[in-house]
């Protein structure tokens, strides 16, 4: 199809947009860049140049005879990995690069994507699952396991609490594992047949940037150097934040008799 | 064994929750969920056969792509939706919590090698990943 010169910068737009959400939802530097040039060049952009970083993504792209167009924009997401988001974008950029779609379709489209958020129910039970689960998979009683799932409870209903503030990943993770320190630390107090350490192990699972610092070596290890090292240098901070907040935690409790 | 048991089931449940916390679709949840299970078991054969921890991760973790990667073939979904539950289990929960506890206490011998172990896993983690995923993609670009 032919695009009008308003058609072809709302499609910039557009294209910006989607990568906004799909890096909101975790995917890959590598996954984005390749799905807008891939969009663009099938909305008869020539060789569309995508540059991604986790704060940044610049597309510039030229339609054939004419100028062309070049877009940034500053990216701020926590990459809280949302694969019900992350599913319809993919299904929506495998309909465009096989037959493009209306712009203002597409933009329609998009805003849907951006407007539906997993279900929250699923997530709280999800949480309490896997801190739960994990409690018990690294060694945990039973007992440990149930006490890993209440305290799973309570660092959802936080973390959706502080995902509404502007607080950032750094100040969040910090509070929310001082809170759950000094809370284990206590009930294991009080009950001595719970173990502090498994109980913990499991509901860090929830809150550790495991993935983000696997995500991040692997970004470097296919060639998006500078993609991996912005993220390794974020999620080793992140978990310092993490382990900040227990270690207050682990000293306020131990001063208690 | 029972031990075993425990922990196939356990990182069965683990990898569910956290397929559910991801938002993954109801309909994918069981296959995405057995997959941390596979790779866990994989990864236990492994380590009882071969007896090597780096090596044992980056083998569990290449098949659970694999496993993923088919997966993500026949359901026409992302294959990261299928990876990210797999390789839960292998992902070093235990040793972080116990270097970062360890060196709480000052006790900074511990707090090393428990924190070499972590960064060791997460680099098996990330090359067996990467391992199949370069295969991958020298198959579908020659096409």
């Amino acid at each position: 199809m032919k695009l009008t010169r308003s058609e072809q910068s709302l499609l910039l737009d557009c294209l910006l947009e989607m990568g906004d959400l799909l890096l909101d939802c975790g995917a890959e530097i590598g996954r984005v860049e390749d799905t807008l040039s891939r969009m663009g060049a099938a909305y008869g952009a020539g060789k569309p140049s995508v540059f991604v970083i986790p704060s940044l993504i610049s597309i510039s792209m030229a339609f054939p005879g004419e100028e062309a167009l070049t877009e940034t924009r500053r990216i701020h997401s926590n990459g809280n990995t949302d694969f019900y988001r992350l599913e319809k974008l993919n299904a929506l950029s495998r309909q465009c690069s096989a037959e493009p779609i209306p712009v203002p379709e597409l933009r329609e489209r998009l805003e849907k994507v951006a407007a539906g958020r997993k279900p929250f129910p699923v997530v709280f039970w999800g949480s309490v699952l896997g801190g739960g689960g994990f409690a018990v998979f690294f060694g945990g009683s039973i007992w440990d396991g149930l006490a890993a799932a209440v305290f799973a409870a309570l660092i959802c209903l936080l973390q959706q609490r502080l995902g509404k503030t502007q607080l950032g990943v750094v100040a969040s993770n910090l509070m929310v594992s001082f809170v759950i320190g000094v809370g284990v630390g206590l009930v294991t107090k009080l009950i001595p047949a719970l173990h502090m350490d498994k109980i913990l192990i499991g509901d860090i699972m929830l809150l550790i940037p495991g993935l983000a610092m696997t995500n991040a070596i692997r970004n470097t290890l296919v060639g998006n150097t500078i993609s991996g090292f912005v993220r390794l240098g974020e999620s080793l901070i992140w978990a310092a934040a993490l382990a900040g907040g227990f270690m207050v935690a682990l000293v306020v409790v131990g001063l208690l008799p | 064994m029972i031990t075993v048991l425990i922990q196939l089931l356990t990182a069965f449940l683990s990898s569910l929750g956290f397929s559910m916390l991801f938002g993954v679709r109801r309909r994918l949840l069981l296959p995405a969920a057995l997959g941390g299970l596979l790779c866990w078991g994989v990864y236990l054969a492994m380590d009882a056969w071969l007896g090597r921890e780096f090596l044992s991760c980056l083998i569990a973790a290449a098949l659970a792509v694999v496993y993923a990667e088919l997966h993500a073939r026949l359901l026409k979904t992302p294959a990261t939706l299928f990876v990210v539950p797999a390789i839960l289990p292998l992902v070093p929960g235990g040793s972080l919590y116990y270097t970062m506890e360890n060196a709480v206490h000052g006790r900074l011998d511990e707090a090393r090698i428990f924190g070499q172990q972590t960064l060791i896993a997460a680099l098996a983690i990330a090359a067996g990943i990467s391992f199949v995923v370069a295969l991958r993609e020298l198959h579908t670009r020659r096409l």
